[in-house]
């Protein structure tokens, strides 16, 4: 067999990977865009989404309310598919508290909002830890999904397929959502200047507000489509957070396709050194943002931003 | 701005006879208020480690999120010189300083064209580089296991040398290094160098069309704060007796920009000092009441950067400084690009 049929479910792992991790980057990028805040809350709302489907979906882990009992009961694609549209509608209502808390940092120092959501990093881990404890839980996922096939003696994993496919939909469906409706077109000129959208007479805080609140949703989504592949544990967050601060540098802040892009190569980069090197998997990403910044500062795709301020 | 009762330009000023008083009497009365010994040696070696933090912080602006790997190489220099080398105490120390000095200088290198966010970014990548090279160098670092058995090294003055083994004696060389670096960097910090520091952290522009070569300012900043983060790891590996890999993730990376901001080491030259002490007692006494003392403690970080990001010694300067102020007319502004006074 040759080495490029062999590698061959590796780069379906890596692409899998890297679409989810840009996923996670464009719901960062927004917040950055519109609110010029570095989110660093944003991997434990990843892992939050993982813990509030977990509840929604398994009696293990999940409420101790009796009126879920009869929702319990229901097959798994149904509890799976309303986890997967509930939980994160429930984590982006729930981070508007975030904004809100945010908002005396705006127009100060980018370093206050970065510490502030710091600081939220902290709380929302620990309340997962205080909810939740400290164990690991697995995520149920319905049969049709998960397990693995066998192609010309290769074995895939299904359950990464169906997370690549969904990742690209989801991206499909953001980019749609940015380019082609109103709102993306409010969102897009508020992440361009603030002050002009405001003084067109549109709300700046309902608009931050309902960014901050969809960012954080796609970081819960990003967070239940990741939780069977890495497991549910409250110090998820920190994996998910970082490989989005990579693919933002690599991909160049405010540059859509230069995150999807970013997002696929470190995707790439993390599988294939996983598949030759298995213990240096998690380094490649962080040479190859040094590498790349070091001869192209601002990444891929990238223009004038807030992070050179 | 250097005329004589200005405590700007002078080697000791009243705040650092404070500090020698209240750190230097602390095994004295620590467990009379029902703390203990190794607590107050804890808190002097983050004390140091996060004064030479804040130099880059406070002074220079820079926002360095990697500097836990910096303090964890130390540790990990002081073991392997204690091992493969001489068993000296200065000689293991100066071993720390100076290779944690050179990854430090490595870094600086990558990240002093650098500022804000970016820079931010930077270091994250390169303290995640050096804690994964030293996770899987196990033969140089024991991996997950850390160095075990790194012993208290006497403190060996030629004619005579003082043993170290209790907690308290070795509390004693730690302040004694204190007192080294806290004089240093005070007069570090009102030296022309920390006056161009500050202005680098105000207008980073302005200062290079002066003519300032403003990477090499920031560079020697970045290895200076590194090698006192060295020497801070080598007292820390004394203290636990071995070197471990968890104090160079990025969580402890971000744990003492909290201290240091808790502090207020953005106002202040004291911020750090506060904050460590802060961080150990609120994890001491919230711990015993609670698991998740963190949430708490991360709940009153998020409610001060809202309110009140000048930290506790903006709160300190508003009410006792309010009440006992001289010269009015000299009173700091609240505005958060300034640079730390005293």
């Amino acid at each position: 067999m040759s080495t490029a049929t062999w590698l061959l479910p590796h780069l379906i792992n890596g692409v899998a990977l890297g679409l989810l991790f840009a996923l996670i980057a464009l719901g960062f990028m927004l917040i950055i865009g519109v609110m010029e805040v570095i989110n660093l809350a944003h991997g434990s709302i990843f892992a939050l989404g993982a813990y509030v489907a977990l509840a929604i979906m398994a009696p293990d882990g999940g409420l101790p309310f009796a009126f879920m009992e009869p929702f319990y009961a229901l097959p798994a694609w149904p509890r799976y598919a309303i986890a997967l549209v509930v939980a994160p509608i429930l984590v982006g209502a729930a981070c508007m508290l975030l904004e809100l808390c945010l908002r005396p940092t705006y127009g100060k120092d980018p370093l206050y909002g970065l510490l502030l959501t710091f600081g939220a990093a902290l709380v929302i881990e620990e309340m997962i830890r205080v909810v939740w404890g400290s164990s690991e839980y697995y995520l149920p996922i319905p049969r049709d999904i998960s397990g693995g096939f066998i192609f010309a003696d290769l074995i895939y994993s299904t359950y990464r397929i169906y997370a690549a496919i969904f990742a690209c939909a989801m991206i499909a469906l953001l980019w749609f959502f940015l380019n082609r409706t109103p709102y993306g077109a409010v969102i897009k000129a508020g992440a361009h200047d603030n002050e002009m959208v405001r003084a067109l007479g549109f709300n700046l805080s309902r608009l931050r507000l309902l960014v901050f609140a969809f960012g954080a949703g796609l970081a819960a989504i990003a967070g239940i489509i990741m939780a069977p592949i890495w497991g549910v544990r409250p110090v998820v967050g920190i994996d998910a957070v970082i490989p989005a601060f990579v693919i933002i540098v690599l991909g160049g802040v405010g540059s859509f396709w230069g995150a999807v892009t970013a997002g696929v190569l470190v995707g790439l980069a993390v599988a294939l050194t996983a598949a030759f090197v298995p213990d240096w998997s998690m380094i490649s990403m962080y040479l190859l943002l040094l590498a790349v910044v070091t001869f192209r500062p601002r990444g891929i795709a990238g223009r004038a931003s807030i992070l050179e301020r | 701005m250097s005329d004589a009762r200005n405590p700007v330009g002078r080697w000791i000023t009243l705040p650092i006879l404070a500090s020698f008083a209240v750190f230097g009497t602390l095994p004295y009365w620590v467990e009379a208020v029902g703390l203990y010994q190794y607590l107050g040696l804890e808190i002097m070696v983050w004390v140091i480690f996060a004064l030479g933090y804040n130099l880059l912080l406070g002074y220079g602006g820079l926002p360095s999120f990697g500097h836990g790997a910096f303090i964890g190489i130390g540790a990990y220099a002081f073991g392997v010189a204690q091992f493969h080398f001489i068993p000296n105490l200065w000689i293991c120390l100066l071993a720390a300083i100076i290779i944690t000095g050179l990854c430090g200088l490595a870094a600086a290198l990558l990240v002093s064209r650098r500022r804000g966010i970016y820079f931010a970014l930077m270091t994250i990548a390169i303290g995640q580089v050096f804690f994964f090279i030293a996770s899987k160098w196990t033969s140089v670092t024991g991996g997950e296991d850390g160095l075990l058995n790194i012993q208290r090294l006497p403190v060996d003055f030629g004619l005579f040398s003082i043993d170290i083994q209790d907690t308290a004696s070795l509390y004693y060389l730690a302040f004694a290094l204190y007192a080294v670096v806290v004089v240093l960097l005070w007069r570090l910090v009102h030296s022309p160098f920390g006056r161009i520091l500050g202005a680098i952290r105000q207008n980073e522009e302005r200062v290079r069309f002066l003519g300032y070569n403003v990477f090499i300012y920031k560079a020697i900043a970045f290895i200076l704060s590194t090698m006192v983060a060295g020497l801070a790891g080598g007292l820390f590996a004394m203290a636990q007796e071995g070197a471990y890999i968890q104090i160079m993730n990025l969580q402890w990376s971000g744990t003492v920009v909290l201290m240091t901001l808790i502090g207020g080491g953005l106002v202040s030259f004291w911020g750090p000092v506060f904050g460590v002490v802060l961080y150990f007692i609120a994890r001491d006494i919230l711990g015993a009441y609670t698991e998740a003392w963190l949430l708490w403690f991360g709940l009153m970080f998020m409610l001060l950067v809202m309110f009140k990001p000048e930290g506790l010694a903006g709160i300190w300067r508003d009410t006792v400084g309010g009440l006992v102020r001289r010269k009015p007319a000299a009173a700091p502004s609240p505005h958060p690009n300034q640079s730390p006074a005293e």
